[in-house]
């Protein structure tokens, strides 16, 4: 862990979405620091703003009122274009339903974030990595060939790809069972491990959170706990 | 739990599932309304054109009852007309014919069409209106014409011009602004002329032998016989004579509206049936979304048949919907059609709520809208309720064994969509055989077209894998999305492909069939005609040709004579339908001493030039067409009547032409001496240099003033315009085939609107601009648009070959500017019509996607 300027820095995060009836405030001010190279686990109860909060600091779509810093860029007023050049410089994702494109093949999907960036070296890392999460024999299959672990395994591949500073990941075992979701767990921290991001996770799982080095609890969009561990 | 779902349960499911996706039934609904609005336009403006041509009948025809005739009335004719008249029937004639007209300012003489009435009598019924206003005997007096507004135009004329107009100078009293009986006219070739009888005398124009019609005009009043007796009596006077009355619809102009109503009803129909593909389409990813739905509907107790009956109503109800606004659309069709063919028919027939047609065009549409959609409902007999334990399968095709297993059915449900074809085409064109020959080219047109379709898109993606790393990965990604599930790519080309095919093969023939036969004639073959030569004149024109044509002119005797009988068999009696009653009325004959060049006697002898007709009896030949259609061999014993004159000649040969030249290419050959002391007139052609055509029409006009020289291009300028104009209207009406697939695409794309949303959203996140995605997409409508503008424009070329080659035995020239324009026309339209449905997409905020399924 770098003792560096913070890679995220958040202060008086808000978040309301107007309905015609009414104003639901999803977070109602948020402050947050985390250093780089930091494994932050976000937990709390269902509707407590977590997915939010980490959409927010992903550029998914701009808060109501504070600022984000991601890696000394203040992203909180950028245009949606520039956010989405952010995203795809300084963020990997991984999602609960694994979100890969249909109609893209696995060795496909895996290469995508490097061709948005503009780059056509890929192949060699993306072929490495599917190889590391254990697919090198499926790269040509479509998603739809793929079982729910194999997907989410092409997903990890996808978001290390840029070798992004940050990894966001939002509940990436959700949708598995224990035995895949154990494995696409260590392999997560496996590539984290040797890829040197920040990683950000967002889980209702005590045991998932375990491994992290630091957990932050959300309530009702404010944040109830903040625990450095080992 | 089928005793509590009643109809009504499924009516409210099948409308509350219909508003939920309402953006995509809007497409449909729109799809439907297009087809159903051309069908219901063109037939509600044809039923409109026959009312109207009924109801005003003794106004378009300018009297109660016409008789047209090509020769001059026989004293026996005028003498049976004479008596009607004694009997209280008014009667009034008018001559129709073509002629030079020129001013003394620009010397070039223009051909324009004359009609010689009598201004205190005509017209019987409506009202000849002149611009500036006055009364018909007023204005035509024996030395004064009026005009139609193009030679006006064409001459830069104004009212008190002096003209000049065979033998004689005519004063330009006043332009033509309605002429009630245009449309019963013939010979409308070139600005309208009109005229006093007295004004025709003193311009020479009618001598004996002339071709010009005559229009005889009766007014049948109360107190006279009745019109079905005065009918009778004329028939038996004037045989060859058309004889139509107010009671009927023209025939010639009920005719050709009977065929292009027909016509365009079955171009319709090909919207239609686009429209009806987009619904089966929409209808299809509807029923992929909707598989949890119906499957947990099985779980909880429905019935197979009770879910297709929801889906089976909102069929229903999206075919009623679309039927509906397609009667509107109908009304703006049918209100556009009267400016479409103004050219010929200026006047507006109005617009008449026909119920008839309406109530057509709404079942027609509904029941094609129910046929095709048949496959998707009969897909929700196979939806399991497993299904929603299994989800992740969702989009997983079955094999194709499975497929074949389900063969059975699909091949009843084909069955039946072609039935009810078949029914829809008996139905609108009252043929079974048009009805066969509909479904039948249906069947084989879309199944090429689906092959065609599946090999292009198997080919796309075999190359682009092939050089994958190469392309750059926008277009990599496009392509990917033509592949989509759920995005029914062949169907699309399928649909969009229908409509180019068709518009484009139309713009094909109409620009080539008249080039293409221009440019095929043989090079010696005339392109200048003199007519209405006297035998006084002959000799001077046949001078004045040798000097502006060179060479040897040809100069034909023509004389106008009819058939009675053959070996004495009445020649009505032999002729019952068809073309083949063109033997029944004047036909140009000829004489000759020896045989033409390019010309073989297949059958008898030709005579010796030395045959004397006089003492042997006359001799003809006829040719081969002639002879086939009259069924006579040499040897026959013809009867013919020439002027008032009636002899019998024996049919010496049969032969065929090989020859361009005019005179060896009458059907009717005499000996000479043969028709001896009849009315006479000359014809001339030449073959010329177009450019020194207008110095041969001066020179003409002005030593022998009644003699019209006529420009084989300036008819073919004519003829061009009719063909333009006929193209029009048939692209107007298949430019909704276009324009229904367009929608269907839209449909499409608004059906795979999930999954494009998600994937939006899942490029953004992985870093993806607008503009990148924008790219994704555009690529792929343009793919698609260009693919199915590709199928059209192949189809199209092929049809038109084939066309040009059976129809017109000309060959069919490529020129690539119109394919390229269609191809890059579809693909904008395809574009346009993606990003209609799915501009909202692109501004979609990541998160909110995300949320859903996060």
């Amino acid at each position: 862990m770098s003792n560096g300027p913070p890679i995220i820095q958040v202060s008086g995060l808000k978040k309301s979405i107007t309905n015609a009836a009414r104003t639901v405030k999803i977070l109602q001010g948020i402050d947050l620091s985390i250093p780089r190279g930091q494994f932050v686990a976000i937990m709390g109860p269902s509707g407590s703003g977590k997915s939010t909060l980490l959409g927010l600091l992903a550029g998914l779509d701009s808060p109501t009122e504070g600022s984000i810093l991601l890696d000394g860029e203040e992203i909180s007023g950028l245009a949606e274009d520039q956010l989405a050049v952010v995203r795809g410089r300084k963020i990997g994702f991984v999602f609960q339903s694994y979100h890969l494109i249909s109609t893209l093949t696995a060795l496909e999907n895996v290469l995508l974030p490097l061709e948005l960036a503009g780059e056509s070296n890929g192949m060699r890392r993306a072929l490495e990595l599917l190889d590391r999460v254990g697919l090198a024999g499926r790269s040509d299959h479509y998603p739809i060939q793929l079982s729910g672990g194999e997907q989410q395994r092409v997903a990890l591949a996808r978001a290390f790809m840029v070798r992004p500073p940050i990894l966001m990941a939002d509940e990436p075992t959700g949708n598995l069972d224990s035995a895949n979701g154990q494995h696409v767990l260590e392999l997560l921290l496996e590539l984290n491990r040797t890829e040197g991001a920040t990683l950000l996770l967002v889980t209702h799982d005590a045991t998932l959170a375990g491994h992290a080095d630091r957990i932050v609890r959300l309530r009702d969009g404010l944040i109830v706990g903040d625990d450095l561990r080992g | 739990m089928a005793d509590v779902f009643t109809w009504n349960s499924a009516r409210k499911i099948a409308w509350r599932e219909a508003r939920a996706a309402s953006t995509r039934f809007l497409f449909v609904v729109a799809a439907v309304a297009l087809g159903v609005g051309a069908l219901t336009g063109v037939r509600g403006f044809s039923q409109s054109f026959r009312t109207m041509l009924l109801r005003d009948a003794r106004k378009l025809m300018a009297a109660d009852l016409t008789v047209r005739v090509f020769e001059l009335p026989t004293p026996e004719q005028n003498s049976v007309m004479a008596s009607l008249e004694q009997a209280g029937v008014a009667r009034t004639a008018i001559t129709e014919t073509v002629s030079m007209l020129s001013t003394r300012a620009s010397g070039n003489p223009v051909l324009v069409s004359i009609k010689a009435v009598d201004p205190a009598v005509y017209p019987f019924y409506g009202e000849l209106k002149l611009a500036p206003p006055a009364p018909l005997p007023q204005a035509l007096q024996a030395d004064a014409v009026a005009a139609s507004d193009d030679l006006f135009v064409r001459l830069d004329l104004k009212v008190g011009d002096r003209v000049k107009l065979g033998a004689s100078e005519f004063r330009i009293a006043a332009a033509v602004a309605v002429e009630p009986d245009r449309m019963a006219g013939s010979l409308n070739v070139g600005p309208r002329v009109l005229m006093s009888r007295q004004g025709l005398e003193r311009a020479e124009l009618i001598v004996e032998g002339s071709r010009a019609a005559q229009r005889f005009l009766f007014r049948v009043p109360a107190e006279a016989p009745g019109i079905e007796q005065v009918r009778k009596k004329l028939k038996e006077a004037f045989p060859e004579g058309q004889i139509v009355d107010y009671r009927e619809t023209h025939p010639l102009i009920t005719r050709g509206l009977d065929r292009a109503t027909r016509f365009l009803s079955l171009v319709s129909l090909i919207a239609l049936v686009v429209g009806a593909l987009g619904v089966a389409m929409a209808m299809h990813s509807h029923l992929q979304q909707k598989m949890d739905s119906i499957a947990v509907m099985k779980c909880v107790g429905a019935r197979s048949g009770q879910i297709m009956g929801i889906y089976t109503l909102q069929t229903l109800m999206l075919g009623l919907l679309g039927g509906v606004a397609g009667i509107i659309v109908g009304l703006g069709v049918e209100r556009a059609f009267p400016s479409l063919i103004a050219r010929y028919f200026h006047f507006d027939p109005g617009i008449h709520w026909d119920t008839g047609s309406a109530v057509q065009g709404l079942a027609i549409g509904l029941l094609t809208t129910l046929l095709f959609t048949l496959p998707p409902l009969m897909g929700i007999r196979r939806v399991r309720p497993s299904l929603i334990l299994r989800r992740d399968m969702e989009d997983a095709r079955p094999a194709w064994r499975e497929r074949l297993r389900h063969g059975k059915a699909s091949i009843s449900v084909a069955g039946l969509i072609l039935g009810g074809m078949l029914g829809i085409v008996w139905w609108l064109s009252d043929s079974l055989q048009t009805g066969l020959y509909f479904a039948g080219g249906f069947l084989a047109s879309v199944l090429i077209l689906l092959v065609i379709a599946a090999g292009m898109l198997a080919g796309l993606r075999r190359l682009t894998r092939r050089v994958q790393q190469a392309l750059p990965a926008t277009v990599r990604h496009g392509i990917a999305n033509i592949y989509r599930p759920g995005n029914q790519a062949s169907a699309l080309l399928v649909a969009l492909g229908v409509g180019v095919m068709f518009t484009l093969t139309i713009y094909l023939l109409q620009t080539s069939v008249l080039a293409q036969l221009a440019a095929s004639a043989p090079p010696d073959m005339p392109n200048v005609f003199l007519i209405n030569i006297t035998p006084k004149e002959r000799d001077g024109i046949a001078n004045l040709l040798k000097q502006h044509a060179g060479g040897d002119p040809e100069v034909v005797p023509v004389i106008a004579a009819r058939i009675v009988s053959i070996d004495g068999k009445s020649v009505e009696d032999l002729l019952p339908k068809g073309l083949n009653r063109r033997f029944l009325r004047t036909r140009s004959v000829t004489w000759r001493a020896r045989l033409p060049a390019q010309t073989e006697v297949i059958e008898g002898a030709f005579w010796q030039p030395d045959h004397q007709a006089a003492r042997k009896g006359a001799l003809f030949c006829a040719s081969e067409e002639a002879a086939r259609v009259l069924v006579a061999r040499p040897g026959a014993r013809f009867e013919w009547v020439a002027g008032n004159k009636r002899f019998h000649a024996r049919l010496a040969c049969i032969y065929r032409s090989e020859a361009v030249r005019m005179g060896s290419n009458l059907e009717f050959l005499f000996n000479p001496g043969a028709l001896e002391g009849l009315p006479t007139l000359h014809y001339a052609a030449a073959r010329m240099k177009p450019s020194a055509v207008a110095r041969l029409q001066r020179a003409v006009f002005e030593r022998f003033p009644t003699v019209t020289v006529i420009n084989a291009a300036d008819v073919l300028a004519i003829v061009q315009e009719v063909v333009d104009q006929i193209a029009l209207v048939v692209r107007f009406i298949s430019f909704f085939a276009i324009l229904a697939g367009a929608i269907i695409l839209a449909s499409s794309v608004a059906g795979t609107r999930f999954r494009r949303i998600r994937e939006v959203v899942i490029l953004k996140t992985l870093g993806a601009t607008r503009g990148r995605i924008a790219g994704i997409f555009s690529i792929e409508f343009l793919i698609l648009g260009g693919a199915a503008g590709i199928l059209g424009s192949v189809l199209a070329t092929v049809f038109s070959l084939l066309v040009l080659k059976r129809l017109f035995q000309v060959d069919y020239r490529f020129d690539p500017w119109p394919h390229l324009v269609s191809i890059a026309a579809t693909a904008a339209v395809a574009n346009a019509a993606g990003w209609l449905a799915s501009h909202r997409i692109l501004a979609q905020k990541p998160l909110e996607a995300l949320r859903e399924s996060l």
